[in-house]
């Protein structure tokens, strides 16, 4: 059959929607200095909530992205999306006018839908009548809207996915789009994850679910930490545009870095915590080292899942000392997320922004609320203040509910 | 990856769960007698829709399907026909159960679904809040969580029932998700990710939100008095698709594999190809420019020609804009050709299984290239004079069909095209 021409797939342009920044330059300040997004929830009453804290986008002017009228159509995770997405195009210096519009498309990870949008369409149905329910239910709701509008917004004719996995589902859009520039599908796409779980009918279910930790305490999030007790939630969105690497050299656009590896395994253990052991994980770690013709000493810095619940980390723990081996005392190794709480889809891609800012600017962001790091796990993780990245290449790992590990190899070109 | 061989894929299993069959005997049997599977509305009281049909699976007994209490009871019904699509898949390819560790690495699912989480989103919405009588906080709640944001969950609960630990991800593209999948999962495997993978779509949103949604767009057919011809794509008195539920799964293999364990080879797949419309959220416009760029590269990316196209199964949803774009784009993408490739809709008679669809008509379409006959499009009574093509109207008939495509469209503008060849056709 066909030969695969040998196309790599670089990242061009980053957009952010983060609790702790809105837009790159703004998020790079807060992660690199440590500084906090999660605070006590502001858009609802969280009185009898099992959490009182998120984090939570605030000073987000949706209108000074789209107008009113598509504003009231959507949910507000594709609010997101869409100013994460304009940002990201921007920061390329991509002029789409410019492109075969065939050869661009989108692929964007999102978890629950619009669940905000849907949730008052559904007590309307019940409450009012069928009459009463909003047309644009349906397309306010499904996962493929945030696709949908942005390439209805940009015109894009392309290749174009919508990933659905739990809380990895920003990386596998990153490895899917990384797959498909590699196999011609397209020259550009649009890529990330997005989310929006800051909403009452989501932080009642998943407070509730054993993942989040309970109460109040904005510092709560500690992974690795002997008083670990879960994750936070946080909404958001991060877009990078992944672009085949001779298109973006011909038209002299930045180039953040290239994706060189993804690996994708199962723990097959239904739908409790992340496998007890690591061993899954590391086959996908050492999946992604191999497609980036890596070796475990080549790798300056780490992002990890970092569930902050014992078995979870004790497992995640398992797996890098698997890969690793005597490597992982010197492998920096970090979850910056704990500065603005797991947006889930978002989160993903959110990572990846991390890591490619870091390559760019040679800093890791540290990890925020690990006060009493267990030495069992035998990881030099980065606490507290950023620290300097010395090699060129980035593993960002993640774990879903339902057993699904990924890994994303990133380098600096 | 640098000029590394692509490996070939074949389907050496099928399962569907569909509302005119279980099972992939029962379920061509009912395709091929023109048997329609849409009724009235059983699962909740609809009496309050305007729409009150559906294409519901009837007599679905997941035990005698292979499921385990504990997946009867946790588990979300679309979930559950997912995995009972993926164990008849599994038992029909012949593999054995007691697959090695390294096998298990080198096999994975990928599942297609459209709205799957509104079923229990709607149920503990209204438990939540007393059919919103009440604050949605007001007191304690008993729930299972694990259950809620079921879009995951399919890939999930099938590579957990199988103990698969390849590669596995959900893809929510609308009407196109389970083309997609398979089509990911056809990648994976050229690409030397994975050697085997259960593939397809599934989705049940036969609730009150699941279906109104749909109503309020007057996208659904309200023929509520004569459910079994309400599904009636290309034909001039169709008013709206009707919605449906099931699950439709195949195993894709890869080709050596296959032949070694001497498997039956149903069809070869030689191309997933998909772009989107850039243009409306709900519509492909009239002229159906996008689709038509899909079918031209379809065709170029199997290396066919439209006069070596034998057979397509369409997306033919019962919906007058889209069968209008439809007609125009194989007319523009096959020019006289198109008058003479037999088209046949499988939403006629199963309706319109959201995230399910494409995957069972990935099935249908191996069938027809397995058995060398043509399910028709039923319903066919008052021609549309702008949809003149050949759509089997009625009735099924037997032709030598060596290469079919299959394509689908879906809400959010994502368009998929498969090419499927006879399982010796790329080696004649």
């Amino acid at each position: 059959m066909s030969h695969q021409t040998h196309r790599r797939a670089v990242i061009t342009g980053l957009g952010v929607v983060a609790p702790n920044g809105i837009g790159k330059e703004a998020f790079w300040q807060a992660m690199n200095s440590g500084i906090p997004g999660v605070k006590p929830v502001q858009r609802f009453s969280t009185v009898d909530f099992p959490v009182q804290v998120a984090g939570e986008i605030r000073d987000f002017n949706v209108e000074h992205y789209i107008d009113r009228k598509l504003a009231n159509r959507t949910d507000r995770v594709t609010h997101f999306v869409l100013a994460a997405v304009q940002e990201a195009l921007q920061d390329a210096q991509l002029v789409l006018e410019q492109e075969d519009p065939k050869c661009v498309g989108a692929v964007i990870a999102n978890t629950t839908g619009g669940v905000e949008y849907v949730v008052e369409q559904i007590e309307a149905l019940h409450v009012r009548g069928p009459r009463f329910m909003s047309a644009y239910s349906a397309i306010a709701w499904l996962q493929v809207a945030n696709v949908g509008q942005t390439s209805v917004r940009y015109g894009l004719r392309g290749y174009s996915k919508t990933p659905v996995n739990d809380i990895v589902g920003g990386l596998d859009a990153l490895g899917i789009a990384y797959n498909a520039i590699r196999r011609s599908a397209a020259d550009v796409l649009i890529t990330g994850g997005c989310e929006s779980l800051v909403q009452p009918f989501l932080m009642l279910i998943l407070g509730h679910s054993g993942q989040c930790v309970a109460g109040d305490d904005p510092n709560a999030y500690r992974p690795f930490d002997q008083r670990a007790a879960g994750l936070i939630l946080a909404e958001g969105a991060g877009i990078c545009i992944v672009e085949e690497y001779e298109h973006a050299r011909r038209r002299g656009a930045p180039i953040y870095g290239e994706i060189v590896g993804y690996g994708q395994t199962n723990d097959a253990l239904g739908f409790g915590m992340p496998a007890h052991n690591g061993k899954q994980y590391a086959r996908a770690m050492w999946l992604a080292l191999q497609e980036a013709q890596a070796q475990t000493g080549d790798i300056g810095y780490f992002s990890l899942d970092g569930r902050a619940l014992p078995l979870a980390d004790q497992s995640e723990a398992d797996a890098l000392q698997r890969t690793f081996g005597t490597d992982l005392q010197h492998l920096p190794v970090s979850v910056p997320r704990t500065m603005y709480g797991h947006s889930f889809a978002a989160a993903g891609a959110l990572d990846a922004i991390t890591a490619l800012l870091a390559l760019q600017y040679g800093m890791i962001p540290p990890t925020i609320n690990c006060e009493q790091l267990l030495p069992h796990y035998g990881l030099d993780l980065v606490r507290n203040e950023a620290r300097t990245l010395s090699r060129s290449t980035t593993l960002i790992g993640g774990r879903g509910l339902g057993g699904a590990n990924v890994v994303v190899a990133i380098k600096k070109i | 990856m640098i000029f590394q061989e692509q490996k070939r894929v074949v389907i050496t299993g099928l399962g569907v769960v569909a509302s005119n069959g279980i099972g992939k005997e029962d379920f061509w049997q009912a395709c091929v007698s023109g048997l329609s599977g849409v009724r009235r509305i059983t699962l909740f009281d609809a009496n309050f829709l305007p729409t009150q049909i559906a294409g519901e699976v009837v007599g679905f007994d997941p035990a005698s399907l292979g499921l385990t209490k504990e997946e009867t009871e946790v588990l979300d019904r679309g979930t559950q026909l997912a995995v009972a699509a993926a164990n008849l898949a599994y038992y029909d390819c012949g593999l054995p159960v007691d697959l090695n560790e390294a096998e298990r690495n080198a096999m994975g699912v990928m599942m297609g679904n459209a709205i799957a989480s509104v079923d229990e989103g709607e149920r503990l919405w209204l438990q939540f809040t007393d059919v919103g009588t009440k604050p949605i906080f007001a007191r304690k709640q008993d729930f299972q969580p694990a259950t809620f944001l079921t879009s995951f969950t399919p890939s999930s609960a099938i590579a957990a029932h199988h103990q698969l630990y390849g590669p596995s991800t959900v893809i929510a593209t609308g009407c196109s998700a389970g083309a997609d999948a398979i089509g990911q999962a056809f990648w994976a495997i050229q690409d030397g990710r994975a050697d085997r993978m259960l593939a397809g779509g599934s989705d049940s949103a036969i609730n009150a939100s699941g279906v109104n949604v749909f109503s309020v767009m007057k996208a659904l057919s309200t023929r509520n008095d004569d459910p079994k011809r309400a599904s009636r794509p290309y034909d001039g008195q169709r008013d709206g698709f009707v919605t449906a539920e099931g699950a439709g799964v195949l195993l894709l293999e890869e080709r050596d594999l296959a032949l070694a364990r001497g498997a039956h080879i149903y069809a070869e797949l030689i191309s997933f190809s998909s772009n989107s419309n850039g243009h409306h959220m709900t519509t492909l416009p009239e002229d159906g420019v996008p689709l038509q760029h899909l079918l031209r590269q379809a065709l170029e990316e199997a290396h066919i020609s439209p006069d070596q196209l034998d057979y397509i199964n369409s997306h033919g949803s019962s919906t007058r804009a889209n069968e209008l774009a439809e007609t125009a784009a194989y007319k523009a993408a096959f020019g006289k050709r198109a008058y003479h490739i037999p088209i046949s809709s499988i939403k006629s008679m199963i309706g319109h299984s959201q995230g399910a669809a494409s995957a069972i008509e990935t099935i249908v379409t191996a069938l027809v290239l397995d058995r060398q006959r043509i399910p028709p499009t039923i319903n066919q009574h008052h021609p549309d004079p702008i949809c003149d093509l050949d759509y089997v109207a009625n009735v099924a008939r037997c032709a030598d069909v060596n290469v079919a495509l299959t394509h689908s469209s879906g809400f959010g503008g994502v368009n998929t095209a498969l090419v499927l060849v006879r399982s010796d056709w790329m080696d004649r």
